[in-house]
C-alpha cells in the first residue's frame, strides 16, 4: 500500500474520530489515501486524509463532481455511506473504489408515481397551488385577467419578475381547465393555419427535451412523428375539436375494451407507464401532480378529465389527448406482440399525434389571451422574462436556424393570407429579423421600458399619422415597426392589425415577439408569425431604434415610408405572387382534377402551400 | 480457521466488492465486517439510466447459505421495488425466476446476481414498471 508520508500537513479542519478498528492504532498524522469514486458515468481519484469523514470526503467530491453534498449518495461494499461516518469504518482503503451516485433535483421523467393530486380530475382544483391566489376564473375570457391573476396582479403578489414560465404553467393550467377555452382556441384560424402544417409541427415537438427524452423511450413516438401521413391528420383532427373528441371516445372505448381483455389490464398499465406517465409528469410537474399517477386503471381515468389536463407550454403532445392515445399506442406494441387485439393501431397513432398536435395548438390566443397580453404588454419586465425563458430561447433558435420554418409560420397568418404582397416582403427579411429576435441588444432593448415607451409613442404617432391623413399609409400597421421587437404596443387601432405579432407566450414556436394587443377588424388573435409580419422590414430598423431610443423617429419614418409604398397597392403591382408561388402546386392540383384555379389558389394560400391540406380544404368545400 | 465453506469463492468476492468493479452500478460488501462467516452480505443496485429505475439506489441482503457457491445464494430486496421475480410484499427474490439463481452454478458470485438483477430492470418488461415512492424498505 502506498504510504504517504503525509506531513504535508492535514487540510481538513476536523480530524474524524479515529477508527480503532483491527489492531493498528491510527497514526498520529493521517495518511493521505487515494480512493477512486465511480459513478455509472465517470470516475475520477481523490486523495484524502484516511481518517476523514464521510462528509468531508463528500464535499471534495461534490466540488469536482458540480454537485451538492447532499445529491451525492456513496455506496461502499454495498452499503451507503452516511455522513457521520468515516472512511476508516467502513473499511475504505488506499485504492479501493467507491461508488457514487448523483441524485437529481428534479427528476425530469415521471419515475416516481406521485399521488399527490390522485383525487384532483378537475384542474381547476389544480390551479391554485401555485401561489397565485388571485380567484382564478377559468372562464374564456376572464383567463386573460383573471388566470394569472393578471400579469398585474401577479407582480402584486411578488411574482412579476420570477421564472416567466411558472406564468406560463399557471397559464396552461387556467387553459387546461377550461374546455371552452380550449376551444376557442382550437377555432382560432390562426392556430389551425399553423396546425396544418406537419413539419412545422414536428419540429416544434422534436426541439423540447422532454420531448426527446420521452422519444428515447418509446421509438414509437419518434415514428409516429415522422410519419407525415399521420402528422397531417393529426393536425386535421387537432384542427377540429369536435372530431378530436369523438375520436377520444372511441379511444376510451377502446381502451375499456382492451381491459378486459385477459392480459390486457397490464397491457394498459404498462402502456400508461410507458408514455403517457412520463409525458404527464413531465407536462405536469409545475402543475402540481400528475392527477392520474396513481391511478393503475388508467383507462377510465382517461376520459373525462380531458380538458383538464394540463400540458406543457412547450411543444410537448398534450397529456390531454394521449391518455388514450398514447396508451393505445404504446398498446399497439405491446399487445400486437403480446397477441391481444389491437385494431386500435391507426387510431393509435393519431390519437398520439393529435395530442401532439392539440398541444401546440393549445398554445395560441384567444380573446382571453388578448387581454393577457395587453396585461403583458404594460408590464415590460414580463417581456424580458420570457425572453430569457430558455424555451423561447432555444425556439428562437431553432427558428433562426430554420427560416423556412419561420416562414411558413408566419406565412399561416391568416394575416398574410390577405396580403400576398406583404408575405413576399417578409419573407426575404425574415431570417434578418429572426437574427435580430435573437440579438441580446434586441432583447434588452425589449425590456428597456423607455426604449418600449418610445416605441409605444412612435407607434401611437403613426396611429395619429393614420387617422389624419389616412391616404398616406392605407394599410400600414403601426405595430409593425414596434412591432418587430415585438414591444409592448397598444393596440394598434384603425390600421390594418398585420396582428398582434407574436403572442407573448413563449410556447409559440414562433417566439414572443410580444402582443401587440387586441388589435382592430381582422386582427386574428394570435398570429404568432415568428415576430410578426411586417416586422422584418422594419427590422433593420428596429436595432437602431431600440439602440437608441430616443432618436427613431428618423429611420423609423423612412422604413414606413419604405413599406407604406409597399403596401400602397397603387405603386406594386398585383403581384402574381401567389400564383407565381404555387405554380407548382396548381400543376399539381391540375392534373389531380381541381379544375377550379380560384379555388385552388386560395386553397393554397389558406394553407401555405401545403398540397394536403390544400386538397382537403378543396374537397371539404364541394358539395358533395 | 479452517476457511468457512465456500470461502475460497467468498474471499475474493470480498475483495472485489471492495474494489469495486465493472461500470460501477452494482456494489455489494459484507454486511458486517466482523463476520468471519462470509455469509451476509449487502448489495447494491444503482438504478440503471433510462428505465422506471433510473437514479434510485435499491439495497439487497444476500445470504450465503452453508451450501454456496453450490447452492445459489438468498437474495432479498430492502429497498421496496417492483419488478417480475421479486415478491412485492417482502423483496424476496424467487429464485425460479430469476435465471441465474435458477440456473446457479458454483462459478457464479454475488456480483453475478446483482449484475443481473441489474440487467433484468433493463429489461422490456420490468423497465416500466410503475414503482413505489422512492426510499421505502420492507419491513421485514
Amino acid at each position: 500500500m502506498a504510504e504517504n508520508g503525509e506531513s504535508s500537513g492535514p487540510p481538513r479542519p476536523s480530524r474524524g474520530p479515529a477508527a480503532a478498528q483491527g489492531s493498528a492504532a491510527a497514526p498520529a498524522e493521517p495518511k493521505i489515501i487515494k480512493v477512486t469514486v465511480k459513478t455509472p458515468k465517470e470516475k475520477e481519484e481523490f486523495a484524502v486524509p484516511e481518517n476523514s469523514s464521510v462528509q468531508q470526503f463528500k464535499e471534495a467530491i461534490s466540488k469536482r463532481f458540480k454537485s451538492q453534498t447532499d445529491q451525492l449518495v456513496l455506496i461502499f461494499a454495498g452499503k451507503i455511506l452516511k455522513d457521520q461516518d468515516t472512511l476508516i469504518q467502513h473499511g475504505i482503503h488506499d485504492g479501493l473504489t467507491v461508488h457514487l451516485v448523483i441524485k437529481s433535483q428534479n427528476r425530469p421523467q415521471g419515475q416516481s408515481t406521485q399521488p399527490s393530486n390522485a383525487a384532483g380530475t378537475n384542474a381547476t382544483s389544480a390551479s391554485t397551488p401555485r401561489s397565485n391566489s388571485t380567484p382564478i376564473s377559468t372562464n374564456s375570457n376572464p383567463f386573460g385577467l383573471g388566470s394569472l391573476g393578471g400579469l398585474a396582479g401577479l407582480s402584486s403578489l411578488g411574482l412579476s419578475s420570477t421564472n416567466f414560465s411558472e406564468l406560463q404553467s399557471q397559464m396552461q393550467q387556467q387553459l387546461m381547465a377550461s374546455p371552452e377555452m380550449m376551444i376557442q382556441i382550437m377555432e382560432n384560424p390562426f392556430v389551425q393555419s399553423m396546425l396544418s402544417n406537419p413539419d412545422l409541427m414536428r419540429q416544434l415537438i422534436m426541439a423540447n427535451p422532454q420531448m426527446q427524452q420521452l422519444i428515447q423511450r418509446n421509438p414509437e413516438i419518434s415514428h409516429l412523428l415522422n410519419n407525415p401521413d399521420i402528422m397531417r391528420q393529426t393536425l386535421e383532427i387537432a384542427r377540429n375539436p369536435a372530431m378530436m373528441q369523438e375520436m377520444m371516445r372511441n379511444q376510451d372505448l377502446a381502451l375499456s375494451n382492451l381491459e378486459s381483455i385477459p392480459g390486457g389490464y397490464n397491457a394498459l398499465r404498462r402502456m400508461y407507464t410507458d408514455i403517457q406517465e412520463p409525458m404527464l409528469n413531465a407536462a405536469q410537474e409545475q402543475f402540481g401532480g400528475n392527477p392520474f399517477a396513481s391511478v393503475g386503471s388508467s383507462s377510465s381515468s382517461g376520459e373525462g378529465t380531458q380538458p383538464s389536463r394540463t400540458e406543457n407550454r412547450d411543444p410537448l403532445p398534450n397529456p390531454w389527448a394521449p391518455p388514450p392515445a398514447t396508451q393505445s399506442s404504446a398498446t399497439t406494441s405491446t399487445t400486437t406482440s403480446t397477441g391481444s387485439g389491437s385494431g386500435n393501431s391507426s387510431s393509435n397513432a393519431t390519437g398520439n399525434t393529435v395530442a401532439a398536435a392539440n398541444y401546440v395548438a393549445s398554445i395560441f390566443s384567444t380573446p382571453g389571451m388578448q387581454s393577457l397580453l395587453q396585461q403583458i404588454t404594460e408590464n415590460p419586465q414580463l417581456i424580458q422574462n420570457m425572453l430569457s425563458a430558455p424555451y423561447m430561447r432555444s425556439m428562437m433558435q431553432s427558428l433562426s436556424q430554420n427560416p423556412d420554418l419561420a416562414a411558413q409560420m408566419m406565412l399561416n397568418s391568416p394575416l398574410f393570407t390577405a396580403n400576398p404582397q406583404l408575405q413576399e416582403q417578409m419573407r426575404p427579411q425574415l431570417p434578418a429579423f429572426l437574427q435580430q429576435m435573437q440579438n441580446p441588444d434586441t432583447l434588452s432593448a425589449m425590456s428597456n421600458p423607455r426604449a418600449m415607451q418610445a416605441l409605444m409613442q412612435i407607434q401611437q404617432g403613426l396611429q395619429t399619422l393614420a387617422t389624419e391623413a389616412p391616404g398616406l399609409i392605407p394599410s400600414f400597421t403601426p405595430g409593425v415597426g414596434v412591432g418587430v421587437l415585438g414591444t409592448a404596443i397598444g393596440p394598434v387601432g384603425p390600421v390594418t392589425p398585420l396582428g398582434p405579432i407574436g403572442p407573448i407566450v413563449p410556447f409559440t414556436p414562433i417566439g414572443p415577439i410580444g402582443p401587440i394587443g387586441p388589435t382592430g377588424p381582422a386582427g386574428p388573435p394570435g398570429s404568432t408569425g415568428s415576430g410578426g409580419p411586417t416586422g422584418p422590414t422594419v427590422s433593420s430598423a428596429a436595432p437602431s431604434e431600440t439602440t437608441s431610443p430616443t432618436s427613431e423617429s428618423g429611420p423609423n419614418q423612412q422604413f414606413i415610408q419604405q413599406m407604406v409604398q409597399a403596401l400602397a397597392g397603387a405603386n406594386a403591382p398585383q403581384l402574381p405572387n401567389p400564383e407565381v408561388r404555387f405554380q407548382q402546386q396548381l400543376e399539381q392540383l391540375n392534373a389531380m382534377g381541381f379544375l377550379n384555379r380560384e379555388a385552388n389558389l386560395q386553397a393554397l394560400i389558406a394553407t401555405g402551400g401545403d398540397i394536403n391540406a390544400a386538397i382537403e380544404r378543396l374537397l371539404g368545400s364541394q358539395p358533395s | 480457521m479452517a476457511a468457512t465453506t465456500g470461502s475460497g469463492v467468498k474471499v475474493p468476492q470480498l475483495v472485489e466488492g471492495q474494489k469495486g468493479v465493472g461500470d460501477g452500478t452494482v456494489s455489494w460488501g459484507l454486511e458486517d465486517d466482523e463476520d468471519m462467516t462470509l455469509t451476509r452480505w449487502t448489495g447494491m443496485i444503482i438504478g440503471p439510466p433510462r428505465t422506471i429505475y433510473e437514479n434510485r439506489i435499491y439495497s439487497l441482503k444476500i445470504e450465503c447459505g452453508p451450501k454456496y457457491p453450490e447452492a445459489p445464494p438468498f437474495v432479498r430486496f430492502v429497498t421496496k421495488i417492483n419488478m417480475n421475480g421479486v415478491n412485492s410484499s417482502n423483496g424476496v427474490v424467487d429464485p425460479r425466476a430469476i435465471s441465474v439463481l435458477a440456473k446457479w452454478q458454483n462459478s457464479y458470485s454475488i456480483k453475478v446476481v446483482l449484475q443481473e438483477l441489474r440487467r433484468l430492470m433493463m429489461s422490456k418488461e420490468n423497465m416500466k414498471l410503475p414503482q413505489p415512492p422512492e426510499g421505502q424498505c420492507y419491513s421485514n
